[in-house]
């Protein structure tokens, strides 16, 4: 369950910002847009009788509960100086939270009783970070993850929930980066890699040890979504020996796929739903255009109809449920509207509206998402997204290209506050999923490898040409705003293609390819060796990463740049983005330069957040 | 108080005087400005070289500033062919780089055949390569791992001592912190004498990560690279840019203890100290003291020129003061002497008025024949006082302008013939011969027409001697204009006296003009025929005669 909101998380991360809406066509505030989400996270307790959730108290996100039929809710937390960062149900009467990063470096945890009694803080280690693997109760205890021992593994601890202590239940053998627990509480199945390589682990018992059941190497997926009910079969989303992600049973005692459940022919499946209850997957997503969800059971697809009658035109995601299944956390989004959370009561069809992600906003006055389809350079298809400003003639218009960060996310048709933000401001915002980006198969995913300067760069600069053909953007009011990769893509632009970007902005942007291959933290490792299949192999591909890092490139620059940047970012050394400023700024190259000392790669301190957004605001404003 | 002279004052001693004093000043001046611009080439000299230098340093600080900080970028994963690169880059762009050193370096916590260990941080040598304009291929190779313990001490020193600088940064380093500029120069650069060392600035996880390394029991850790590039500079190379060469005939780089005072007595020198690497050397600056002389000579030259204009200026305005003062002198004097003429011209009629009345008061009876002679002396004194009177008035109206010129028919005919019957009349022994040409009419005022007639007529009546008393007056019309050409036989006037008649109070000195001229007449015409837009112009020899030509437009 967790783990296909985890697919999702970019849209999630695009959530958490929110925004107002006052009249039409007029300018709004960067508040409107990036304020913090008032309240989310919603659980709904095991017996279905109570929601937790985490609503922003004295500045901070405390945890709350009420009762499912009630709104009353009552605060259990009362954190000043740290946020709770998740909340879960650790059975009816338990609370197992995770915090933010505190002053130790380290994410921990606490259980909480719903009463707000009894806080039993995890103790934990400096610089380790605590996941919920499972909250099903067994004997009293939870299981949880936390690399304690080796920075870069995560070991298995089975939580106590009266006492708060854990104990340790499976030892890393030194290469499993995620583990999978049944229904049971056993933890036999665990995907592990040796950098290239993945391999899927199965152990018929604790006893006996893990054997290797798949191996793949990392351009390949083989991802266990749910046990099945015959306890050696599991349900998984793979891609071995087809393009697209495919929603498959898999027979854990040999490794045999024993059936295709579904295939799209043109994408991967980004999202499966999973019935604890009967122990296979419901429903599944995948995303051409548009988000397009396909039903496994009748009973899920009436359960859409049935709410979508009540929400009409609006799209659903099941958050959470309780264990007989019968209450249902949703929430509903479209392209204008970032939605509302609702719980769907099965006996009696009820939908019961708890809140609005962004009660602020008003749907009507925002702009719509629509996608677009065009052939790059090289004969490949793409796809991507085109949000128009409201009460325009769509033509001429001035252009921020948008590209997503990842690179290997991608794109989707929904709410995002940073293309309404834009549309809001008169400009025409374009989303490219170039190659490279996840959704659209493994060969297109894998297109983007040692390209990032090359193709996918061609891929962005081909969306904007034929946008320009199509007459709907002004080709001398064009900028190019991104964080992360998209920062990145902003400077590769301007550094190739000078004359089309009248300015630039980069949010995060990697500047140097050797810093941002050094930059994966310890817990991520294994990924190095893949990474430098990705992005490049730092001691033979010099010349590459030379010739695709920004930082080498500075004589080519000659527009406008706008760069923020946290001090603490880790795929990107500060005093290389300064050397890279000061070099700029030596050249008469204007450079609008935001450096927040303890910001790391997205500003967590959402006042620096909307400071940059108003500067760069007031940067597009000027060159655009 | 002494009461004021009113009286006419000759200045000619104070203008004497200013001129003294000007000229003081111009020395002064010069003298002053010729001392400050010497000062100043002499302050510039020793200025200056802080632009020389700034602009010879130019190349070092773009290599300190952006050609060294490059390496960090590589963040480690240089080897020995892309380091070469980045040598041949240097090498090509910044000639005064001699060769380059490239330590290839591993950091972990495992032990070492050849490096550095610190703690429990081990910093260690793959391999080291130098690179220069003529290094074989063969010799690029000072030392590899795969032959421990041929690193030779010398070759090892730059890198210990960097090694060193970050072993004793990750000892007391607060990760938590940003690392400041100051603190990566301090820690990631070692400059010496001629050499500048560095190494890659890591990344913020990185430090953390050598930290836990050096300060953690903990089990082998994977190999971390750093690279380590050390520069071996050659101060002769800079190109010295000597951006004042008005200044400075020589500058060269010197050793810090160059010392040439004792060798080159006439030179003007001075130096300054070379930044970074190069401090044991310095820019040294010398010009002899001809060419420093010449630069002042050069930048004086305009000050000078302009003092000089100014004190011309100032001679020229005392040559124009004592040149309108000497000509108010003169007219005073002509004044005073018109003053004594006038006088003088009063007196006769006074004197015959006086005469006549005392006869007729001291007289006991009249006889009619007296009564007749004293009335008729009486009458024509009175006359003669007011025609002098009456003179001296239209003369001073004119000269105001106070009047007003009239304009009517004249025929000239009628009008000459008239007066010349008058002339006739009073002197039966002038030969007066009259010449109308065609023209019979001209509008004109009479008045002022017939007193430049009386005035010439009478003139040359007057300045005859007896016997040649004649004058010939011919009138025609040449052009637009009316011309009246008096000629007579009389005594001349002098050639240098010509440019001189037409002022006024001017008389020229003979027995002719004892009486009943008092030097206004050619003046009064002059000024007439000025009035009336005209011309008049004079023509004379000595003793044959004289002819006077007055133009006025008709």
């Amino acid at each position: 369950m967790i783990g296909w909101i985890k697919k999702y998380s970019y849209i999630s991360v695009l959530f958490l910002f929110a925004c107002t809406g006052e009249q039409k066509n007029k300018v709004l505030p960067v508040e409107a847009f990036f304020a913090n989400t008032h309240q989310f996270n919603y659980r709904i307790s095991p017996n279905g009788e109570m929601l937790c959730f985490l609503r922003l108290a004295d500045g901070k996100q405390n945890l709350f509960v009420r009762a499912t039929t009630d709104s009353v809710a009552q605060q259990l937390t009362f954190l000043t100086d740290i946020s709770v960062r998740s909340c879960a149900w650790a059975g009816n009467k338990t609370l197992l939270c995770i915090k933010e990063k505190d002053s130790l470096n380290r994410f921990s945890a606490f259980l909480i009783d719903v009463d707000g009694s009894n806080l039993r803080e995890l103790k934990t280690k400096a610089n380790t970070k605590v996941n919920v693997l499972d909250t099903r109760v067994h004997d009293n205890t939870v299981l949880i993850t936390v690399n304690e021992e080796n920075e870069s593994l995560f070991d298995v601890y089975r939580l106590n929930l009266s006492t708060g202590e854990k104990s340790i239940y499976v030892k890393n053998p030194g290469n499993i980066f995620t583990w999978y627990a049944n229904s049971a509480g056993e933890v036999n199945l665990a995907l592990g890699g040796d950098g290239v390589n993945e391999t899927l682990y199965y152990r018929e018992r604790k006893k006996t040890d893990f054997k290797p059941l798949a191996t793949n190497n990392y351009q390949n997926t083989l991802e266990p979504v749910c046990f099945s009910d015959d306890g050696h079969c599991i349900y998984a989303l793979s891609n071995l020996k087809r393009d697209k992600l495919a929603l498959v049973k898999l027979d854990c005692r040999t490794g045999e796929e024993k059936q295709l459940l579904y295939e799209n022919p043109e994408a991967d499946i980004l999202e499966v739903m999973t019935s604890e209850k009967d122990k296979k997957p419901v429903a599944l997503s995948y995303e051409i255009e548009k988000r397009t969800v396909k039903f496994l059971n009748a009973q899920t697809g009436d359960m859409f109809r049935q709410i979508n009658e009540q929400l009409p035109g609006r799209e659903i995601q099941i958050i959470d449920k309780d264990s007989a299944e019968q209450r249902f956390i949703v929430r509903s989004f479209t392209d204008k509207n970032p939605g509302a959370f609702f719980v769907y009561h099965v006996a009696d069809k009820k939908l019961d509206r708890l809140s609005a992600v962004n009660p602020r906003i008003d749907p009507a006055k925002m702009c719509e998402m629509q996608a677009i389809t065009f052939e790059s350079r090289d004969g490949l298809q793409l796809h991507g997204y085109l949000t128009l400003p409201n009460g325009s003639n769509n033509k001429k218009l001035p252009c921020v290209v948008l590209p997503h960060p990842g690179p290997s996310l991608r794109n989707v048709w929904g709410y995002s506050p940073e293309v309404q933000f834009l549309a809001n401001r008169g400009y025409a915002v374009l989303q490219v999923n170039f190659r490279g980006s996840s959704g659209y198969g493994k060969a297109f995913l894998n297109a983007g490898s040692k390209e990032w300067s090359n193709k996918m760069q061609h891929d962005i600069y081909d969306g904007v040409q034929w946008l320009v053909q199509k007459g709907v953007v002004d080709p001398d009011r064009i900028g190019i705003f991104g964080y992360g990769f998209g920062g990145y893509s902003a400077l590769c632009q301007v550094i190739q293609y000078p004359q089309t970007y009248r300015c630039a902005a980069s949010y995060s942007g990697y500047i140097n390819l050797f810093s941002y291959i050094k930059g994966f933290p310890a817990y991520v490792r294994p990924y190095k060796q893949m990474l430098t299949e990705i992005v490049g192999n730092p001691e033979k591909d010099i010349e590459y990463l030379k010739s695709a890092s920004p930082v080498f490139q500075v004589d080519k620059i000659k527009t406008p740049l706008f760069i923020a940047q946290g001090g603490k970012d880790s795929r990107v050394n500060v005093t290389e983005t300064n050397q890279f400023v000061k070099e700029l700024q030596r050249k008469n190259v204007p450079v609008e330069y935001m450096l927040f000392e303890n910001e790391t790669q997205l500003f967590k301190d959402n006042e620096h957040k909307l400071e940059m957004y108003r500067r760069l605001s007031a940067f597009l404003e000027k060159y655009l | 108080m002494k009461p004021k002279i009113l009286s006419y004052r000759r200045n000619y001693k104070l203008i004497a005087a200013f001129v003294v004093l000007i000229t003081v000043v111009l020395v002064f001046a010069l003298l002053v400005s010729f001392r400050l611009t010497k000062e100043m080439v002499q302050n510039e000299f020793s200025a200056a070289k802080v632009d020389v230098l700034e602009k010879t340093m130019q190349p070092f600080n773009a290599f300190f500033q952006n050609k060294i900080p490059e390496i960090s970028f590589y963040q480690g994963f240089l080897d020995s062919a892309s380091a070469a690169d980045y040598a041949q880059g240097v090498l090509k762009n910044y000639p005064f780089v001699q060769r380059i050193y490239f330590y290839d370096a591993q950091i972990s916590n495992r032990d070492l055949a050849d490096g550095l260990k610190a703690s429990n941080l081990s910093m260690g040598l793959k391999g080291l390569y130098q690179f220069g304009r003529n290094i074989g291929p063969d010799s690029v190779v000072l030392f590899t791992a795969k032959k421990p313990g041929s690193l030779s001490l010398a070759d090892g020193d730059e890198f210990n001592k960097v090694g060193i600088k970050l072993a004793s940064y990750l000892s007391t380093v607060d990760t938590a912190e940003v690392l400041s500029g100051e603190k990566l120069f301090n820690i990631f650069y070692n400059i010496s004498n001629s050499r500048i060392t560095y190494m890659n600035v890591p990344r913020r996880d990185d430090i953390k990560t050598y930290k836990a390394l050096m300060l953690k029991k903990l089990p082998p850790s994977p190999f971390f690279e750093q690279d380590v590039l050390s520069f071996q500079l050659d101060a002769s190379k800079l190109h010295i840019r000597n951006s004042h060469p008005e200044l400075y005939q020589n500058v060269e780089i010197k050793p810090l203890a160059f010392d040439p005072v004792l060798d080159k007595p006439h030179l003007i020198s001075t130096d300054i100290a070379m930044p970074s690497a190069f401090s044991n050397y310095k820019l040294y600056f010398s010009s002899s003291k001809a060419f420093v002389n010449k630069e002042v000579s050069r930048r004086f030259l305009p000050v000078g020129l302009g003092i000089f204009l100014v004190y011309g200026i100032l001679l020229l305005l005392v040559y124009q003061i004592a040149r309108n003062l000497k000509a108010n002198q003169k007219l005073f004097s002509l004044q005073y002497d018109f003053i004594n003429n006038f006088t003088h011209e009063f007196k006769t009629p006074v004197a015959v008025i006086k005469i006549a009345g005392n006869n007729i008061l001291s007289a006991k009876e009249l006889s009619d024949l007296e009564r007749i002679r004293y009335g008729k002396i009486l009458d024509e004194e009175a006359d003669k006082l007011n025609d002098l009177m009456n003179k001296l008035l239209s003369f001073t109206q004119i000269e105001n302008k106070s009047i007003k010129i009239k304009s009517e028919e004249i025929n000239l005919e009628v009008f000459a013939q008239n007066i010349v019957d008058a002339f006739q009349l009073k002197y039966p022994d002038y030969d007066l011969q009259l010449e109308v040409g065609v023209v019979k009419t001209f509008r004109s005022d009479p008045v002022l027409l017939s007193s430049l007639f009386y005035n010439l007529i009478e003139n040359a009546y007057k300045y005859s001697p007896a016997g040649t008393k004649y004058l010939k007056i011919s009138i025609f019309k040449r052009k637009k204009n009316m011309v009246f050409i008096f000629k007579d036989k009389g005594i001349g006037i002098a050639k240098e006296e010509l440019k001189n008649i037409f002022e006024k109070f001017y008389r020229i000195q003979n027995r002719y003009n004892q009486q009943g001229s008092v030097g206004l007449g050619l003046a009064f015409c002059k000024e007439l025929v000025t009035f009336m837009n005209g011309s008049i112009s004079v023509k004379s020899k000595p003793g044959k005669g004289s002819v006077f030509e007055i133009s006025l437009p008709a």
